[in-house]
């Protein structure tokens, strides 16, 4: 019985690190988007489609990375969805006539120069990339 | 000629996913996909395939273009080539249209549009979106969804922020006209039945639908209503008439056939969270039909047409559940049953079908799908030609129960 809950303390403490250790992903803006923060509701909607605006009515658009480690931990941690199942919900707007596919960039530096430099844009880079230009927002 | 042209287009909508590519300067992106599916049935023909001697004869491909000039404004087509058995076999239009989105509260969009009706309506017709072969056919009756998938017109939409606690209230608003084609699959089976509609039949309609996503992660309850005002339409009736007292009269005759308005109520919902996805829609679709029927010999005699009548009053429903077994295989389950309760008892008054579906994904562009059909009744997706029955006759029939097999493979880009 006391291996058991032994056994089980460690699964808890080891799904702790595992869930620390997969936000290595940053959310980032362009600097005229006024929130500083935004849930994880709210990032959601953004990026599935279901909203075009942050509560303090900015637009703004979703920028992705096409590929690589950091678009599948974004995925997994906010979205709740791996790259196949994501992109079929947006072909599911996209065929239908209801939006157009969000831009998909190669390179976290993309992102950031893209972010940058565009009003409204909204992506998601790794942690350690440099992100020079655009605001980082907090997700809640 | 048309089937290799649309192999052609597979092949290249497989080869070049990098055209997908946003063609940044002008804010164009151009989208596509082809299915080609495979049927296979223990007994009747189904879909007007050959499907008890296995058909490849379904195959679909669809291309759009869509320009986004700027942040509120979005303008764009679609174009699908369709081949059901012996429906379709053409390119026709999807969607054209313009979306000016104020902003996530309100956005309008015209030209001919996806009617937002139901759970699935607005994609019903965009298979790399779902894991189903076959959506449940007493809702989305596949010969026949041109009918109900879009209309000339426009709709009103928006998300409702209700409160912190309350969730999120979306809506749809849609009016405009119902074009049904001459080539649907329901007027298809009219025109087997002796009674041909050269300019298909149209009227106006209206509708609206919310969709509460409630504070419970991932639950949404919906519910949408579509009134159809009259339809009407000229036609030939090629079956000859009979009076009483007067004789028999041998066709072919023009007339009119009017469908008196009626609604489409529709409830639903649907849970999705992680792995799991579970749903469940109810619909009733309730019409009355007049032919009148101009026969030139009794015109003499002041009788200017006879009229035949019938109703028709489907009531359906389905219960489905799907789960993610790995990245890339999900499988699921659905029961469907449909019922016509204003005809004859009898296999062809129901239809109920147990699905048991499977979907692969190789990868964000290419995958696969295989479903299996435990079909009883047969209400829904069956047409006489195929089956060789003679409508009226009592023999020979179809079966009351058939299996269907479905194979399908898919690339989007």
């Amino acid at each position: 019985m006391k291996n058991l809950r032994f056994v089980i303390l460690l699964l808890v403490v080891a799904s702790i690190f595992a869930i620390h250790a997969q936000a290595q992903v940053i959310v980032i803006a362009n600097p005229g988007v006024k929130a500083t923060e935004i849930s994880k509701n709210d990032l959601r909607d953004v990026f599935t489609g279901n909203a075009t605006s942050l509560p303090d009515g900015s637009r703004v658009v979703p920028i992705l990375l096409k590929a690589g480690t950091v678009h599948e931990e974004f995925l997994q941690v906010y979205i709740g969805k791996n790259d196949t199942a994501y992109r079929a919900g947006w072909r599911s707007l996209v065929f239908s006539g209801q939006a157009s596919m969000p831009k998909s960039l190669d390179t976290d530096a993309a992102v950031v120069e893209f972010a940058a430099h565009n009003a409204g844009a909204i992506g998601y880079i790794g942690k350690a990339s440099p992100h020079e230009g655009v605001k980082v927002l907090a997700v809640k | 000629m048309k089937r290799l042209l649309v192999g052609a287009m597979a092949l290249a909508l497989g080869a070049v996913p990098v055209m997908a590519q946003s063609l940044e300067d002008l804010n164009i992106q151009i989208h596509g996909y082809a299915t080609q599916g495979f049927l296979y049935t223990t007994q009747n023909n189904i879909l007007t395939t050959s499907s008890s001697d296995g058909s490849p004869a379904w195959t679909e491909a669809v291309v759009n273009i869509t320009s986004q000039p700027n942040p509120k404004l979005r303008v764009g087509v679609q174009a699908r080539y369709f081949m059901l058995g012996n429906l379709g076999n053409e390119i026709t239009l999807d969607w054209a249209n313009a979306d000016y989105k104020v902003n996530d509260k309100f956005g309008v969009r015209f030209g001919k549009v996806k009617t937002p009706s139901f759970l699935f309506n607005e994609v019903e017709d965009i298979d790399p979106s779902y894991m189903w072969s076959l959506l449940p056919q007493g809702v989305y009756p596949l010969t026949s969804r041109n009918s109900n998938l879009a209309h000339y017109g426009g709709v009103a939409y928006g998300t409702l922020k209700l409160g912190s606690n309350l969730g999120k209230l979306e809506y749809r608003g849609w009016g405009g006209e119902r074009a049904i084609s001459s080539s649907d699959g329901y007027l298809v089976n009219q025109r087997e039945e002796g009674i041909t509609f050269p300019n298909g039949l149209n009227g106006t309609m209206y509708g609206g639908a919310l969709r509460w996503r409630t504070p419970l992660a991932g639950l949404m309850i919906g519910a949408s209503d579509v009134k159809d005002n009259v339809l009407n339409s000229a036609i030939t009736y090629a079956n000859p008439i009979a009076v009483p007292g007067m004789g028999t009269f041998a066709g072919p005759f023009s007339g009119t056939n009017t469908v008196q308005p009626f609604n489409i109520p529709n409830y639903f919902a649907r849970y999705e969270k992680n792995k799991v996805m579970v749903a469940g829609e109810w619909a009733r679709l309730p019409y009355s039909v007049a032919l009148d029927i101009v026969v030139p010999p009794l015109v003499a005699y002041g009788v200017p047409y006879v009229q035949t009548k019938f109703r028709v009053d489907q009531k359906s429903w389905y219960g489905m559940a799907s789960y993610k077994v790995t990245d890339k295989f999900t499988a699921g389950v659905y029961q469907s049953q449909s019922f016509n309760v204003q005809a004859a008892l009898g296999p062809g008054r129901y239809s109920k079908d147990w699905a048991i579906s499977g979907r692969y994904d190789f990868n964000s562009f290419l995958y696969a799908k295989v479903e299996q059909h435990l079909i009883d009744g047969t209400e829904i997706g069956y047409d006489f030609t195929s089956n060789n029955v003679t409508p009226g006759a009592a023999s020979p029939a179809m079966y009351p129960n058939t299996k269907l097999t479905i194979l399908k493979i898919g690339v989007s880009f």
